[in-house]
């Protein structure tokens, strides 16, 4: 948690050159490589609300345009509204009877209330109501059928686009694709079904191009009141910019106006490699978990490098740093430290797969590996700073959970293994600044390690189960001093 | 960055047989309703109000200096009733903090000079960070990060990991918490 308060102090190199702290890399078991959040794929895995941990399925997100059916936001202030009950005494109509109306008990009804600013559904005029959750009046956005029109427009294009394509290819290749993505993001899923399975595309598509009505440019605006700008402006009456976007489709100008906004749903995301296409990590469907079916994070891989202390760095001078070196896996690891600049590279290579390839071409599912060139880049590794401990080798036990209840510890330490605590060690390092070091300028060491790790996935034949891997850490140590 | 050794005044400080160490410069009403589950660090100044009704909280919680555990009330129709509060294991609730929440899930960081309104529910894994007011009768769901006044959901969310560091994080301060050698 330390790494949630404090400033990121030890980063490491992703494999695409991004500079990130541990915490926020993932590590493909498949691909043996560090991944940061820019070179992996975020899938949306799960719809909830974050208020009353709800599910929803996809299909019914998209229908309820991704809001929660029964908790509302403030319009005012965006707080989560309550729901308050109040005993409410018939109301006295004097046009039926007096008498029947005496009998009748007290009635529950409940209003919306913010507990943040106090405003309530009341202020704006809406009824209360006399269930505790939903039957809220729903509000209809008045271009709701000019939207419903475009979509169905540009879906239909979209149709035919694709059916084209797949015409044309459909020449060139027998067997077509492989698999239909089955959570219907698109709208498109009934319609590539059909279209697998041989029958015409619906006649909907063609007659919602035929129907389909232009928008019109009309020369003619309404004009202005005319005391529009003489008269005086209470602020308080008028919604603020937050307020009026928070509802794009009503953007009331009144506060009187302003209804309460239904809840956006949040979502629970699954990761997976862009290389290989494994996932990195899947959350348990239940929205209350903080469990996960699948969690390949840097954290339980990688030799974790914490700083213990260190000294000023001064130009020329050599100062000592301690670190904590953790093994997070369940084996032995050997540790060897080396320069930044003897990491081997290793160019991610693809492995030719030509039958298939040229199958995810003509579906257009060739993995798209423009992402690559925009978020790679190569990290630029400060090199002010000197580690003098060259060719440093160790043995890191595996992680025990039992072992903190064990009081032994290790006593093979000697200058530069300070103590063994299980799969924890401490090092001290000596680092040796630059001369030429300005003052002033961030401090910052790179050590690289390598590392054995052992590798749980079932193997093959021809993988080996032992792997050495390169990890490249940055050590923010302050600024250069005097 | 390794936590740093934090020291106390071991006359200060009462150890339980469960590992609690609790300060007698504290305000522990009605001390029968309150259970520490084990490892739980109570700053001094901090005051728990038991008396109003059961504060539980679970395994390596810290409540830190000048921080207030009350337990929330509800307004009825025929006046107040006080609910429990429960909190989980491996939170931590930071100096000059009042918490009124229902349940404080596990693996929660509570900042400094925070207030958390009443009835408000915590997921497992979530942050609020410093000088942030929590209106009552939030739902912080997990892996959220809430800041400001009121608090707002920031778009960073937690890490994957945060339950792991988590527990490290309280584990390792209960073990840096330490009484000074002399004394």
């Amino acid at each position: 948690m330390a790494y949630l308060v404090q400033p990121d102090y030890v980063k490491y190199v992703c494999s695409c050159g991004q500079m990130k702290p541990i915490t926020n890399l993932y590590f493909c078991r498949h691909c043996l490589k560090i991944r940061c959040g820019f070179c992996i794929c975020h899938e949306v895995d799960s719809h909830y609300c974050a208020n009353c941990l709800e599910n929803m399925p996809s299909s019914e997100a998209r229908l309820k345009k991704n809001r929660c059916s029964s908790c509302f936001d403030c319009p005012s202030c965006f707080h989560t509204l309550s729901t308050r009950a109040t005993m409410v005494q018939p109301r006295q109509d004097p046009a039926s009877g007096d008498a029947k109306v005496e009998n009748k008990q007290p009635k529950k009804m409940y209003y919306l209330s913010c507990f943040n600013c106090r405003w309530t559904s009341r202020d704006v005029g809406i009824p209360d109501q006399p269930v505790a959750s939903g039957g809220w009046p729903e509000r209809v956005n008045p271009f709701a059928n000019r939207f419903a029109q475009l979509m169905e427009y540009y879906k239909a294009i979209a149709q035919q686009e694709k059916q084209e394509k797949l015409d044309k290819e459909r020449k060139k290749f027998a067997i077509r694709g492989n698999y239909i993505t089955l959570t219907d993001k698109t709208g498109l899923t009934g319609a590539m079904a059909r279209n697998r399975a041989g029958m015409p595309s619906s006649e909907s598509t063609s007659s919602a191009i035929a129907n389909f009505v232009l928008s019109q440019a009309t020369e003619e605006v309404e004009e202005l009141p005319d005391d529009y700008h003489s008269r005086e402006v209470n602020l308080k009456m008028i919604t603020t910019m937050p307020q009026r976007l928070a509802s794009p489709e009503w953007q009331a100008q009144q506060v009187s106006r302003l209804q309460p906004i239904a809840r956006p749903l949040s979502v629970k995301r699954s990761q997976r490699c862009r290389q290989c296409d494994h996932n990195l990590t899947k959350p348990e469907y239940n929205p209350g978990s903080i469990k996960f079916k699948i969690e390949l994070l840097a954290f339980y891989h990688v030799p974790e490098v914490k700083i213990i202390s260190y000294e000023t760095i001064k130009p020329g001078v050599t100062s000592a740093l301690l670190l904590k070196l953790t093994n997070p896996t369940a084996h032995e690891m050997q540790i060897q430290l080396i320069q930044p600049n003897e990491v081997p590279e290793i160019e991610e290579k693809e492995e030719p797969k030509n039958i298939e390839k040229s199958l995810e071409k003509s579906l257009n599912l060739e993995k798209d590996m423009s992402w690559k060139s925009v978020v790679e880049r190569k990290p630029t590794l400060p090199s002010a700073i000197k580690v003098n401990n060259p060719e440093l080798t160790f043995t890191l036990a595996q992680r025990d959970d039992a072992a903190e209840y064990d009081d032994d510890s290790h006593h093979d330490t000697n200058d530069i293994i300070l103590w063994r605590k299980s799969n924890k060690l401490a090092l001290r390092l000596q680092l040796t600044a630059d001369e030429n070091a300005k003052v002033g300028l961030p401090a910052v060491a790179v050590v690289a390690l390598q590392y054995t790790y052992r590798n749980t996935v079932p193997p093959t034949s021809t993988q080996p189960r032992d792997h050495t891997l390169y990890t490249t850490v940055t050590i923010d140590l302050g600024i250069v001093s005097q | 960055m390794e936590l740093q050794d934090t020291y106390y005044n071991k006359s200060e400080y009462v150890e339980t047989a469960s590992g609690n160490k609790v300060s007698r410069q504290t305000v522990l009403c009605g001390s029968q309703n309150i259970v520490l589950h084990g490892k739980v660090i109570v700053q001094s100044d901090a005051i728990i109000r038991g008396d109003l009704a059961n504060v539980k909280t679970g395994r390596f919680c810290i409540i830190s200096k000048g921080s207030v555990l009350r337990p929330p009330f509800k307004k009825f129709s025929k006046g107040v009733a006080f609910f429990p509060l429960q909190m989980g294991d491996h939170v931590f609730v930071g100096e000059n903090t009042v918490v009124n929440a229902a349940v404080v899930g596990s693996y929660v960081y509570i900042g400094k000079n925070v207030v958390i309104g009443r009835r408000c529910v915590l997921k497992d894994c979530c942050m609020i960070e410093d000088n942030s007011v929590l209106p009552a009768e939030t739902v912080v769901p997990s892996f959220a990060r809430y800041s400001g006044s009121p608090a707002r959901l920031i778009i960073t969310s937690l890490p994957e990991a945060t339950p792991d560091l988590m527990t490290e994080f309280t584990k390792s301060y209960y073990q840096h918490f330490l009484p000074t050698a002399t004394v």
